[in-house]
């Protein structure tokens, strides 16, 4: 069994990405013919302002996205771990935006930000929402980040609920004897115990959010101006609509480096602070 | 055995016997051409069309395929290397680069080029660029980056259709003045930045600007000061909200009577009736000097056909074209479509387009300069941030570092 699932793991998998490797070092367009070209695509990507400023873009976005999500989806995973009512109703309501498509949500949020919320503050004479926020090359990213945190913090809950699961019960009535305040039960119990889910979480919203896609389409386009482009979007419009398929496979494999090693940097140091059963 | 060897011998009897008797042109003289499209908007007169040759020549069939994202599509075919017979594309920048890379089919002096406008014959020929000789692409179709315009306000503003601009600046002013959105921006899509600045650096812009650019013998910054200049001037008459609203919101801005004047090509004009069919529309090509003479319509190909160099039947694709071009096709495709027939001979008739009739017959026509800027350099993008910043020597800037940059990519 195990040959067959390697071949195929290397057919699908490893054979694409080292295709992508290679034409990194040629002058492909996707078609027609093609030279090598050395390291030229690589010294290139360095220096084009529109690759810069889409990693900066990216950055932002993702450690902001990131760190919210961590901290709605911890939250509401408490909540929803609590003694209360209707917990399996509640729980399957808030795990509802991560099965519907980033697209079809990314439409919806348009909306509201092009015309929901105008009207709406217009009605009650806010200034401030106004105008569309998607319209401003300020303020374009914060429209992304509402939604795409809306949008991920279902899934991540998931994975803290898990977590919660696994601590026993007996601690917090030790804890309860002697008397420990609900924070301080938090603080000194349930966050250490949890933290094996808080470094996963955090190491998987960071790597989906540097990758984001779908919700640039969907809500700006990369606009305006280019406020807005991600790394993969800018892979995905120089490669395809522009013809720069070699060239963008270099900003590819440069940013398939930067992913692995921010993630293995992230494990290590998240890694450390958790507590050694 | 016996019995399958009779029933085979007894079928092949019958099935030659219907091919003798029945069609007059057996299959295997069958002909298949597959004609890709780029628009959504045309397939069924192009299929009434195809079905008029399909008569006239029985043994040749054509297949359309007009796919939605038609541009991403045939670049991920391109990539394949499963190319179509025939294309039925805009002269843009693929099709530049497909020309670029020895694709196409030259149709240089053939007799169907001849009753074709001389403006989009030097079109296409610009289009490919000074390294290569020929026509590689028969214009079928033209459109025209207009301003269009909202007659009744016009009316009640009591002015005409202006002539320089001066005059144009003047009116915005009137209108502005009496309360009205002079003109409806709609700049979310940055694409929707590009009729005005097409028409402004159309008439602006020197001649061969892009292959002297690439040549490095001009710059944005040298060249396109007053473009952006004229461009700032007119966002002053928008309105506030010109960067939150998209081409389709607004559409239904203008056709609900927001905005004196809309800032787009001929294409918006179906889509607006089809909101508002009352609605009074006229058009006419934006005046970007004070020197009347001087002002052209920016207009380009918006369908040309193009045959591949692989294609296994180049004769038939070509008898395809030469059909297409004839008056009758001509005629019906302008009707149906409300484009402009590349023809010297048909003009259109529809009063909507009026104000423009002018520049066709008297051949004042100029080109879209962004079909000639490198394909994936975005300058939409950089135009759209310029009108929101207001930098003009940073967006001239901008467009040059690109364009050079663009050209180490390949």
């Amino acid at each position: 069994m195990t040959i067959p699932a390697v071949i195929l793991f290397f057919i699908f998998h490893t054979f694409p990405l080292l295709q992508g490797i290679f034409y990194s070092f040629t002058n492909w367009r996707g078609y027609g013919d093609w030279d090598f070209i050395g390291l030229s695509n690589y010294v290139n990507v360095f220096k084009d302002m529109r690759a810069l400023n889409a990693y900066g873009f990216t950055f932002q976005f993702a450690i902001v996205s990131t760190v919210l999500v961590n901290i709605f989806s911890l939250l509401i995973a408490l909540g929803l771990n609590a003694n209360i009512k209707f917990q399996k109703t509640l729980r399957a309501v808030y795990f509802l935006p991560n099965i519907l498509s980033i697209l079809i949500v990314g439409f919806i949020f348009q909306f509201i930000f092009t015309i929901f919320l105008p009207q709406f503050s217009d009605a009650l004479g806010i200034q401030a929402l106004a105008t569309n926020i998607l319209g401003s090359p300020d303020y374009a990213w914060v429209g992304v980040v509402i939604m795409a945190v809306w949008q991920a913090t279902a899934f991540n809950t998931i994975l803290y609920l898990a977590g919660l699961q696994t601590v026993p019960e007996d601690v917090y009535e030790a804890a309860a004897i002697d008397g420990a305040s609900p924070w301080k039960r938090f603080w000194k119990i349930t966050f250490p115990l949890i933290a094996p889910f808080f470094t996963i979480n955090m190491v998987l919203a960071l790597k989906t959010f540097l990758m984001v896609f779908d919700h640039i389409i969907a809500l700006t386009g990369g606009g305006p101006g280019y406020a807005t482009e991600s790394i993969s979007v800018l892979i995905y419009r120089g490669g395809f609509e522009g013809g720069q398929f070699g060239y963008q496979s270099a900003n590819a494999v440069i940013y398939f480096i930067v992913i692995v090693a921010l993630s293995i940097i992230q494990l290590r140091f998240l890694q450390k602070r958790e507590v050694q059963q | 055995m016996r019995l399958i060897s009779s029933l085979v011998v007894s079928l092949t009897t019958a099935a030659l016997l219907v091919g003798c008797s029945d069609i007059s042109s057996p299959k295997e003289n069958m002909v298949e051409l597959e004609l890709f499209s780029n628009k959504a908007e045309n397939i069924a007169t192009y299929e009434s069309m195809i079905e008029r040759f399909e008569e006239q020549h029985p043994n040749i069939r054509i297949n359309l395929y007009a796919p939605p994202d038609a541009e991403t599509l045939l670049r991920t075919r391109l990539v394949k290397n499963d190319m179509p017979d025939m294309l039925a594309i805009a002269g843009n920048a693929l099709y530049r680069e497909l020309v670029s890379v020895d694709m196409l089919v030259n149709y240089e002096g053939e007799p169907m080029l001849d009753p074709i406008q001389p403006a989009y014959l030097q079109t296409i020929s610009d289009l490919e660029g000074s390294e290569k000789k020929g026509i590689h692409g028969v214009p079928f179709a033209a459109n025209a980056n207009t301003m269009i315009y909202n007659k009744t306000k016009l009316k009640e503003l009591g002015e005409d259709v202006p002539k320089t601009w001066d005059e144009f600046i003047q009116l915005l002013q009137k209108a502005k003045a009496v309360g009205e959105i002079p003109i409806y921006f709609t700049f979310q899509d940055s694409w929707t930045t590009m009729p005005a600045w097409n028409s402004l650096a159309g008439n602006l812009q020197p001649k061969q600007f892009a292959d002297k650019k690439t040549n490095k013998e001009v710059t944005f910054q040298g060249t396109h000061q007053e473009v952006a200049e004229k461009l700032l001037q007119l966002k002053d008459y928008g309105h506030d909200r010109m960067f939150g609203i998209g081409y389709n919101d607004g559409n239904r801005e203008f056709s609900q009577g927001k905005g004196v004047f809309y800032s787009q090509g001929n294409w918006a004009i179906p889509e607006l009736l089809k909101l508002n069919p009352e609605l009074d529309l006229g058009v006419f090509a934006m005046p970007v000097t004070n020197d009347p003479t001087k002002n052209k319509l920016v207009s380009g190909i918006d369908v040309l056909f193009a045959t591949l160099k692989e294609s296994k039947h180049p004769e038939e694709a070509k008898q395809f074209i030469s059909f297409m071009m004839e008056e009758q096709q001509q005629q019906q495709y302008m009707e149906e479509q409300s484009a402009f027939s590349v023809r010297k001979d048909v003009i259109s008739d529809d009063p909507i387009m009026e104000g423009i009739q002018d520049n066709f017959t008297e051949g004042k026509i100029s080109s879209f300069p962004d079909h000639f800027y490198p394909a994936g350099m975005g300058a939409q993008n950089m135009i759209q941030e310029f009108l929101y910043q207001g930098n003009i020597s940073k967006l001239l800037k901008d467009l040059d570092r690109e364009w050079d940059q663009i050209q180490l990519r390949y």
